[in-house]
This record gives C-alpha cells, sequence and structure tokens, in this order.
C-alpha cells in the first residue's frame, strides 16, 4: 500500500497530507487522554501497535504472483478507534520512509490516509455495528482486521486512481487496473492476518481482560462469557 | 480440549493453507516474479502516464538502502522491534497473572 516517494504528484501529496495532518493532531490527543486515566492502556497500546510493527514488515507472496504485507491495524482501531492508530501507523510508515525507501516522506500523507486512517476507520465501524449485538466477539475481531487491512488497499488503489486516471474510461478504469494490482493480492492475507489477530486477542481477553472492561472495548458480559469458554 | 484450542488450531490451519496456495501458485505460475505489489504499482503509473519510472523523481531526497540485503536487514530491525515489545508486555502480564488472584 505504500506509495513511493515522487508517485504522486505534489498537489495530491499535499492534499492527502492536510487530510492526515488533523488525524494525527486527534490521535495525540486522544493518546494523551486514554494514557493519563488508566496506565494498564499502555501496554495495550505497546502489544497492538507492536502488531502493526511485525505485520508491516512481512511482506508475503499471494496468489496473484506478487507480495504484499498484512497492516494489523485492526486490533489498535478496535481498542483505541481509528484516530489513535493513525499514530501508530505514522510511526511505523516513519521508520519505513527514512530507513527503508519503503513509501517517502512526500506520499506519507496518502500512506497515513489509507493504512492509517480510511482502513482501521471501516474496521472501527464493522466494531461498532457489532459490538453491542449477539454477534460473537472474536468474530467481530475476525472481521474488523479483515477489513482494516483489505480497504486500506482499496485506498491506495483510489489515491492512485484519482491522481493518474486512464486516458480511456478516466479514474473508474485506471481504479480497476489499481485494485486488482493491491486489492485482490491482499485477499488471502487479510485473512490469514485475522486469523492471528484473533489469537492474539484471545490472549489478550486471558491475561488482562480488565483493561478492555475499563476501555469499554466489549461489554463486561461479553468479555467474562468469551473468557469461560477459552 | 479442541473447543479450547480452537484459536490456534484455526490458526495454524490457515497459514498451513496459505502456505500450500504459494506453493501451487508459484508451480503453476512458472513466471511469477513474487515482486511487491507497490512496485507493480509504480510500474502501472509509468504506464499510464507513459513516463518512464527512473523519471519520477522524489520530491523531498531520500535515502535508499544500498542493496537488498541492507534493506532486508532493516525490514527484519522492524520485526524485530515489533516482536520485542509484544514478548515483553505479554511476558509482564503473565507475570502479573502468577502473583494477583483473578
Amino acid at each position: 500500500m505504500h506509495i513511493m516517494e515522487g508517485f504522486l504528484p505534489w498537489p495530491w501529496a499535499a492534499f492527502w497530507w492536510l487530510l492526515a495532518l488533523p488525524c494525527l493532531a486527534a490521535g495525540v490527543y486522544q493518546l494523551n487522554k486514554v494514557l493519563k486515566a488508566d496506565r494498564e492502556a499502555l501496554p495495550l497500546l505497546g502489544v497492538t501497535g507492536g502488531f502493526v510493527f511485525i505485520l508491516s514488515s512481512l511482506k508475503l507472496p499471494s496468489v496473484t504472483g506478487s507480495c504484499s504485507h498484512p497492516t494489523g491495524t485492526g486490533l489498535p482501531a478496535i481498542c483505541f478507534g481509528p484516530w489513535i492508530t493513525s499514530v501508530i501507523c505514522a510511526i511505523v510508515l516513519l521508520f519505513q520512509a527514512l530507513f527503508l525507501a519503503h513509501g517517502g516522506l512526500s506520499t506519507m500523507g496518502a500512506n497515513i490516509i489509507s493504512m492509517g486512517v480510511l482502513g482501521p476507520l471501516v474496521g472501527w465501524g464493522i466494531y461498532r455495528a457489532l459490538r453491542d449485538t449477539r454477534v460473537s466477539m472474536f468474530l467481530t475481531v475476525f472481521l474488523v482486521c479483515a477489513f482494516a487491512d483489505l480497504f486500506t488497499y482499496v485506498v491506495t488503489s483510489l489515491e492512485l486512481a484519482l491522481a493518474y486516471p486512464a486516458e480511456v474510461g478516466g479514474v473508474g478504469s485506471s481504479f480497476v487496473v489499481f485494485m486488482g494490482i493491491f486489492a485482490i493480492t491482499q485477499i488471502p492475507l487479510a485473512i490469514v492476518e485475522s486469523f492471528v489477530l484473533v489469537l492474539v486477542f484471545k490472549y489478550i481477553v486471558q491475561l488482562r481482560p480488565g483493561i478492555l472492561v475499563r476501555l469499554n472495548v466489549f461489554s463486561e458480559d461479553k468479555i467474562m462469557a468469551a473468557r469461560r469458554d477459552i | 480440549m479442541l473447543r479450547r484450542y480452537r484459536f490456534e488450531i484455526l490458526a495454524i490451519v490457515a497459514i498451513l493453507v496459505f502456505c500450500a496456495l504459494f506453493l501451487y501458485t508459484s508451480a503453476r505460475m512458472g513466471h511469477a516474479e513474487f515482486a511487491g505489489s507497490d512496485d507493480l504499482g509504480s510500474k502501472q503509473i509509468s504506464k499510464i502516464t507513459g513516463i518512464p519510472e527512473e523519471e519520477f523523481h522524489p520530491l523531498v531526497w531520500q535515502w535508499v538502502p544500498p542493496s537488498g540485503e541492507i534493506e532486508s536487514a532493516l525490514f527484519a530491525l522492524q520485526a524485530a522491534i515489533g516482536g520485542i515489545i509484544v514478548g515483553w508486555i505479554f511476558g509482564y502480564w503473565k507475570g502479573l497473572k502468577g502473583r494477583e488472584p483473578g
């Protein structure tokens, strides 16, 4: 999902940066508040953010004969919401732009929007829709992680299509082509990632259910019922 | 017993299926290069615009790892940082759980 340095014309690069900055500001503000309110939130932030670091460094082969990497943004989106997730992603993307030439400083705004904001936002929307229903907690986590990952690549395709509309068919046909490169490759990766993150969430529920209850990630009843079942 | 470990089993099965899928893909598509989708995206941009990839210049100066080896070392470093944080916190939580009841 990284748009390489120099591959976005500067007006688009600036536009995505302008969108990304308020999201980051909201994230930093919320982060301060959450960490001040509860000291136990920091380890949870570390675990969920740590997996973003690990998963986004793994470039995995896919059925399309190309490689891509998972994002891991579903868990922080569930626990802390999309704005704080965007801060975690900004740190990862900065590391990759500075040391790996993966993405770049000018395209970082666009990459923060896809990986850190819109992907997690879709995941968070699914989470909010399912949280208070009878849908199993683990199924909710699975769906959120899968769609946060997949939608990140849909947004990347859209960002590139907007900047580079095809001569015939314009943005629409460009979008379809970029979706073929990014989103199709991502489907199997998103599924495997989600199975792994459900497992991680199980361990968090087992070891530290209290913080999930205090942050109101899921209702106490749901968490305690799940604990008896694992 | 099986139910208790259902998520472990599901994760392992998913990873195995993923590996099998990779073996199948690489056997069937003899020409598959398994290049990064990011690079394929850049190639597609150069195809749409008709401008060769080399002529896209960074807007902001960027350090590029001099070789694939150095790049993969830095990627491993990124994964290691994440792994240390995750392992350290899970260990901390496990230690807490042993000491306090519930």
